[in-house]
């Protein structure tokens, strides 16, 4: 599916962003890594993409219209066995009261280093790339770095140099540095979507986890759409 | 990016020939009849026209009734008049040919209302004409070298190679004696006003193709022409440094945004991130941008971050060392070759550490020539940061107790002043690297002021200077960074 066709058909149902599911596919499609997952319509499906993902996995409600899932305790992080995921798949589906596009099964990735990585659009320079330090803290830490797209490999760099604790970056605490070359790309990527989908006003994934191997994956992400022509900007 | 700034519109703007000026009269308190008198003042050496609608002589020079009187098509017009009439005027300007004009004017955008649709006009009658215009609402230019004054105040000082485009006109005007203070002056400095036409980018462009330009300064409030304020910063940076003061809006945004991003989206941030991608230095004031100026200006070459601290005083060299580490510069040790080499010139009291602190030297000669040469001379270091503490009283009571007679102390003191000063200018000359020093004598005091006005920085205390060698380094990292993107680019391109 090209991401062209991805938007439209989301915005011809009505939705004001795509869900968690659908971003993350968008994602795919700009080489940016993501978790490995299912989406699931059952206990049963859910139990069986969770054996084919391996244990443990995350359970994770899904519908455009959540945005912040974290907030909503829709979330179960860490299900280790066929019963966690039976039990958690039933907390999520009583939990909301939205209609769901159903429960994704993720693999769980391990790692407590955290970034955001985002889109936003501003009138004057247009589509802006955001790194930041922090995951759920990234609020509270504001360490971010801005970047006005396209830019290459040796700005991206220069983007992560930028943040206050770009120690985290490096080898930490027996954890091997973070891998530059993808994180970078996926910056130089996510300035991509923003100057090829005008559809795209604003792009989070969020956190984006460094493992312990210095794999960067996106582990949770979401496109917000314009919802009307007026909005546009840029 | 531009060749030659002749090719700017902004060209006959800062380099008029003739002006045809709206608004001066022989009422003294009117700011058009201020700034007749500035333009007089500096002895502007082209033909001004005042145009007024019923005085025959102007503060001296004779006056047309109508632009379209005038014998010939003069380059620029000067409009301080009401806002009502700016744009009829502009079309009279247009009908005689002008092709360039700077609105003073106020009363369109910044006030919001009708004035917004008084700016359109404006611009719109320009347009038709074809004329490029700076403001409105702006205090014009300061081209010094070109005699050239359009502000309301009175230049002073000199010409220099600060090159200024500001979205505040007092930060113009009203920096003529703040830089004279420190021996420097603008190259040419623009106001931009509500940026209807000319915009600070075409401004950034004209300091960048200006020769006499050495560093650009930039005050800024807010950019609109994102996309080519960064790539046309991005073709100077690797010619002369930039420096910018900016001042942003709230944090809190105006749009509710859905995103942690756009929930992040202050405008003090982006910017910070665009002034980066542009390789252009951020200052934290209006003094601190100037002291960047002062540095990159003297020192144009690529700095590094070691920096070796001559001192013959504990207390400042120790400050100056923690200013240091905290603007992120080094402290490199002395190679054992100067230490040897410095060796006979340390007292028992002194310490040859960095800092190097010479306490009490018996023969101040060498703290002025063989000391500096050796510590520009130490293959650790990148830049010598040198204390100068003695104030010309103290020289003359030294010249008083060797028993000079008191009719001969000031001219003693001079000689004594002037060798200092030439050996210091002769050991830079001899020297790659740059040299900078920091003071708490006045910048009047004798030496100290003859080293500033033959180009040599001596900052007000060490924090300053360690913040301005750390902008040095912090330009040479974004040019390079820039370089580097570039010439990767083309490989691509290949």
């Amino acid at each position: 599916m090209r991401a062209d066709d991805l938007i439209r058909s989301a915005l011809d149902r009505g939705q004001p962003a795509l869900s968690e599911y659908e971003s993350k596919k968008l994602l795919s499609l700009y080489d940016i890594p993501v978790t490995r997952e299912t989406l699931s319509r059952s206990a049963d499906e859910a139990v069986s993409a969770a054996a084919d993902l391996g244990f443990p996995v995350v359970l994770k409600a899904c519908s455009p219209e959540l945005m912040h899932k974290s907030e909503r305790g829709c979330i179960e992080l860490n299900l280790r066995s066929e019963r966690d995921v039976r039990e958690a798949y039933g907390r999520i589906i009583r939990s909301v009261d939205l209609e769901l596009e159903g429960v994704l099964v993720q693999e769980m990735v391990p790692g407590q280093r955290e970034l955001v990585v985002g889109l936003n659009r501003d009138p004057q320079f247009g589509s802006c790339v955001m790194l930041g330090t922090g995951g759920m803290m990234t609020e509270v830490f504001k360490d971010t770095a801005f970047r006005m797209a396209p830019f290459g490999m040796i700005e991206a760099k220069d983007m992560a140099e930028e943040l206050r604790f770009k120690a985290i970056l490096g080898a930490f605490r027996g954890q091997k540095p973070a891998d530059m070359d993808i994180l970078c790309r996926t910056l130089i990527a996510v300035g991509k979507i923003g100057l090829e989908l005008e559809t795209v006003s604003e792009l989070d994934i969020n956190p984006m986890i460094i493992t312990p191997e210095g794999r960067v994956v996106a582990v949770d992400a979401l496109v917000v759409l314009r919802r009307n022509g007026n909005d546009r900007i840029n | 990016m531009i060749e030659s700034i002749e090719a700017s519109p902004l060209y006959p703007i800062a380099n008029p020939k003739s002006i045809a000026l709206f608004g001066a009269s022989n009422n003294a308190t009117s700011m058009g009849t201020g700034l007749l008198g500035s333009l007089l003042d500096l002895g502007f050496e082209g033909a001004i026209y005042p145009i007024h609608p019923k005085e025959d002589q102007v503060q001296n020079l004779k006056a047309y009734r109508s632009v379209l009187d005038l014998p010939n098509v003069p380059d620029l017009a000067l409009i301080v008049l009401p806002t009502r009439i700016v744009s009829e005027t502009m079309d009279a300007c247009g009908r005689k040919g002008i092709k360039h004009a700077i609105v003073i004017s106020g009363g369109f955008k910044e006030v919001g209302g009708e004035g917004v649709n008084l700016e359109k006009d404006l611009a719109a009658v320009a347009n038709k004409h074809g004329m490029r215009f700076l403001g409105p609402n702006c205090i014009g230019v300061a081209n010094p070298r070109h005699k050239l004054n359009t502000t309301f105040m009175v230049f002073e000082g000199a010409p220099g190679f600060i090159g200024m485009a500001s979205q505040s006109g007092s930060f113009v005007t009203q920096m003529f004696d703040y830089l004279s203070r420190y021996a420097l002056g603008f190259s040419t400095a623009f106001s931009v006003g509500n940026e209807a036409n000319i915009d600070i980018v075409d401004c950034m462009e004209y300091l960048g193709a200006c020769p006499d330009t050495r560093v650009i300064a930039l005050y800024v409030e807010g950019i609109s022409r994102g996309r080519a304020f960064v790539e046309t910063a991005r073709s100077i940076v690797p010619k002369k440094p930039i420096v910018a003061f900016y001042i942003g809006g709230s944090e809190t945004g105006s749009r509710a945004a859905l995103s942690h991003t756009g929930a992040l989206s202050g405008p003090d941030r982006l910017y910070e991130g665009i002034f980066r991608q542009s390789g252009i230095i951020r200052a934290r004031s209006m003094m601190e941008m100037f002291d960047i100026c002062w540095m990159l200006g003297s020192f144009p070459r690529a700095a590094g971050r070691r920096v070796v601290i001559q001192t013959h005083s504990g207390g400042p060299g120790v400050e100056a060392a923690d200013a240091c580490g905290r603007a992120g510069l080094e402290l490199p040790s002395l190679s054992p070759e100067t230490i040897k080499r410095l060796s006979p010139f340390i007292p028992q009291t002194g310490s040859i550490n960095n800092p190097v602190d010479f306490t009490f030297i018996k023969n101040i000669k060498d703290y002025y020539s063989e000391i500096p040469k050796a510590l520009l001379e130490e293959k650790n270091a990148d830049i010598l940061l040198f204390y100068f503490s003695m104030s010309s009283q103290t020289l003359e009571r030294i010249l008083r107790q060797m028993g000079f007679p008191p009719d001969q102390i000031a001219e003693q003191a001079a000689k004594v002043v002037d060798a200092q000063c030439e050996s210091i200018i002769r050991v830079l000359e001899t020297h790659d690297k740059p040299f900078v020093g920091y003071t708490f004598q006045s910048l009047k005091d004798q030496l100290v002021r003859r080293l500033i006005e033959r180009g040599v920085p001596v900052f007000p205390g060490p924090e300053r200077a360690a913040r301005a060698i750390e902008a040095a380094f912090r330009y040479t990292r974004l040019r390079d960074k820039i370089l580097a993107a570039a010439s990767q680019e083309k490989a691509v391109d290949r």
